[in-house]
């Protein structure tokens, strides 16, 4: 499952704090609770670049990713053998494809941390939906792009 | 022609006919919420608006003294060149802090229509085209415009300085007022605007002086915008109606929202699109988009956020710049702003809550009437200059674009602000 769907359905989990008195949106609300619960537990997911070389993770600074914030992710990159890669230039681009538009800010790689994690900084998103993100990694001359899906 | 034949013609003809109604009037009661749709009421909704941000770019802006001190200046029309504007000519406390032009009327005509400041404080951009970046920048640009109070900053702060009540009241907030009784240095009317005259005297100035006159001109919007941050937008029918169906009070539902009102919201979120642009509890984005609404009759297309965006990022009194009080000066939205094509003719979505009264809508007042709006959707014309986002045709019959128009009606709501700010003080 994407990191995309788990952030929808903590979205859905929501439904709960609504107080609804519907049986069926309660027992909804529980199993999508107990599924993102899972979900949170279990390992990061992660997307391995066109080419193969890296493998690329995020923690958004929001949980659920929500829009109209502006905020920063944390990308981590690992290359093929799963070792974390410093040194390297992370870069960001996206948009709607559903609507033919790109990101309402320019986000930026602001910092190279520890362990393979670069801080990317100016994250917004201006409408709920399907949205893609092309994030680039260069380092030591290899440069590769992977396409992260990402339902708000 | 056989009887038989004649039977089947007419029966053709009214399965016909049934058909083309249908598809002209849309359904006349509503389906029952998902589990997805109750997450996007929810998401509208103003029990979900968030704690009012912080202005770090203004120390004052929740000072309860400082939006005294700018309810005064706001509907003060001292600060104008003809004594005859305040804030409040256009930004009308019975209109929702709008005015019924197409174009604002100050001393002349302005060159937009008047947005609405109530809940003002929640956008990163303000104006259609986001060429101010705080509520106190966006203060002092109208006090400087020609068309609109028609004023100087050297003019200003003198006043500030001489008028005994703002002149204490001023102090208390922002320290001792400078001296600006030497004409030499201080000239009766100076600004670095387009006018000449007013443009050399504030050159001759030294520069010191001249950063004395901008920080009083500065701490005029910052106490306005203490003032403006207080507008807040009111619990309305449908809040109430979002609520009793999270409480799943069915009856008391019922009585809020009639049947084509629910269908108007159910099109709103669902087939019209709307909330692709105007969401959250504010029912809006605050974002650009080119919606390709058609230019102002006799005027170029106007160029939008492309223009906007090259104002703020000049204008010395952003979030960057040296009269922010933000000793970070962050500035996120200003330091990651998008710039590009998609840009241009784009204008910043406007909130829906409390439509009525604030007619005409749209960036020049272009459209007489909500009807004109959502046909404006409705047909996706090509946009005049750039690219319309709205491109896809909505296909909405004419029944279910007054649906539409009666859930938009339903956002309407007295003010969440005290009476005392809504009147003269």
């Amino acid at each position: 499952m994407h990191a995309g769907e788990s952030s929808s359905l903590r979205g859905a989990v929501w439904v709960l704090h609504m107080r609804s008195g519907r049986a069926v949106t309660l027992l909804a609300g529980l199993w999508l609770a107990v599924a993102a619960y899972a979900q949170d537990s279990g390992e990061k997911e992660s997307w391995l670049t066109r080419s193969g070389y890296y493998k690329v993770s995020y923690t958004s600074e929001l949980t659920p990713v929500t829009i109209n914030k502006i905020h920063h992710w944390i990308f981590h990159i690992e290359n093929a053998a799963g070792e974390p890669v410093n040194n390297a230039t992370v870069s960001i681009t996206g948009g709607m494809p559903e609507h033919n538009h790109g990101l309402p800010t320019s986000p930026r790689m602001t910092d190279a941390l520890d362990d393979g994690n670069y801080m990317l900084e100016g994250v917004r998103f201006h409408m709920r939906g399907f949205w893609e993100l092309t994030v680039t990694v260069e380092a030591g001359g290899r440069r590769d792009t992977v396409v992260i899906p990402l339902t708000i | 022609m056989t009887t038989g034949g004649r039977r089947k013609i007419i029966a053709m003809l009214s399965v016909a006919l049934a058909a083309t109604a249908w598809w002209q009037y849309g359904p006349r009661s509503p389906a029952e919420w998902t589990t997805s749709d109750l997450v996007v009421l929810q998401s509208l909704s103003l029990n979900n608006l968030p704690a009012l941000p912080a202005d770090p770019s203004n120390a004052v802006a929740d000072e309860p003294r400082a939006a005294e001190f700018g309810h005064k200046l706001f509907f003060d029309t001292r600060l104008s060149a003809n004594g005859a504007v305040s804030c409040a000519t256009c930004h009308q406390p019975t209109r929702h802090f709008s005015d019924s032009f197409q174009k604002g009327r100050g001393i002349g005509l302005s060159g937009r229509n008047t947005r609405s400041i109530v809940g003002s404080a929640y956008s990163p951009w303000q104006y259609w085209d986001g060429r101010r970046d705080t509520q106190w920048a966006q203060a002092l640009s109208p006090l400087e415009d020609p068309a609109e109070h028609g004023g100087n900053r050297m003019q200003f702060a003198r006043f500030i300085s001489i008028e005994p009540v703002y002149r204490a009241e001023y102090e208390t907030l922002f320290g001792q007022l400078p001296d600006f009784s030497d004409r030499r240095r201080f000239p009766e009317a100076a600004a670095p605007l387009q006018d000449p005259t007013m443009s050399a005297a504030w050159h001759s100035m030294s520069a010191e002086d001249q950063h004395s006159v901008n920080t009083v001109f500065a701490n005029i919007g910052k106490a306005i915008a203490a003032y403006e941050r207080l507008l807040l937008p009111g619990t309305s029918r449908f809040d109430q109606y979002v609520q009793a169906v999270a409480d799943d009070k069915q009856e008391q539902a019922d009585e809020l929202l009639t049947d084509d009102e629910i269908i108007g919201l159910q099109l709103f979120i669902g087939k019209a699109r709307c909330t692709e642009c105007h969401n959250g509890p504010l029912f809006t984005n605050n974002e650009f988009h080119n919606t390709g609404v058609l230019s102002f009759p006799n005027e170029v297309p106007d160029r939008g956020r492309t223009d906007g965006l090259k104002k703020v990022l000049a204008d010395p009194f952003n979030c960057a710049g040296i009269f922010s009080d933000d000793p970070s000066r962050r500035c996120d939205e200003l330091v990651y702003v998008r710039t590009g094509i998609e840009l241009l003719g784009a204008m910043r979505t406007p909130s829906l809550r409390n439509l009525g009264g604030t007619a005409p809508y749209s960036h020049k007042g272009q459209h007489a009437t909500l009807a004109e709006v959502i046909d404006l959707y409705n047909r996706a014309p090509l946009a005049m200059i750039g690219h319309n986002e709205a491109e896809d045709k909505l296909y909405l019959s004419r029944r279910e674009r007054k649906q539409l128009e009666a859930f938009l009606n339903t956002l309407a709501a007295p003010l969440a602000t005290a009476e005392k700010w809504l009147e003269l003080p």
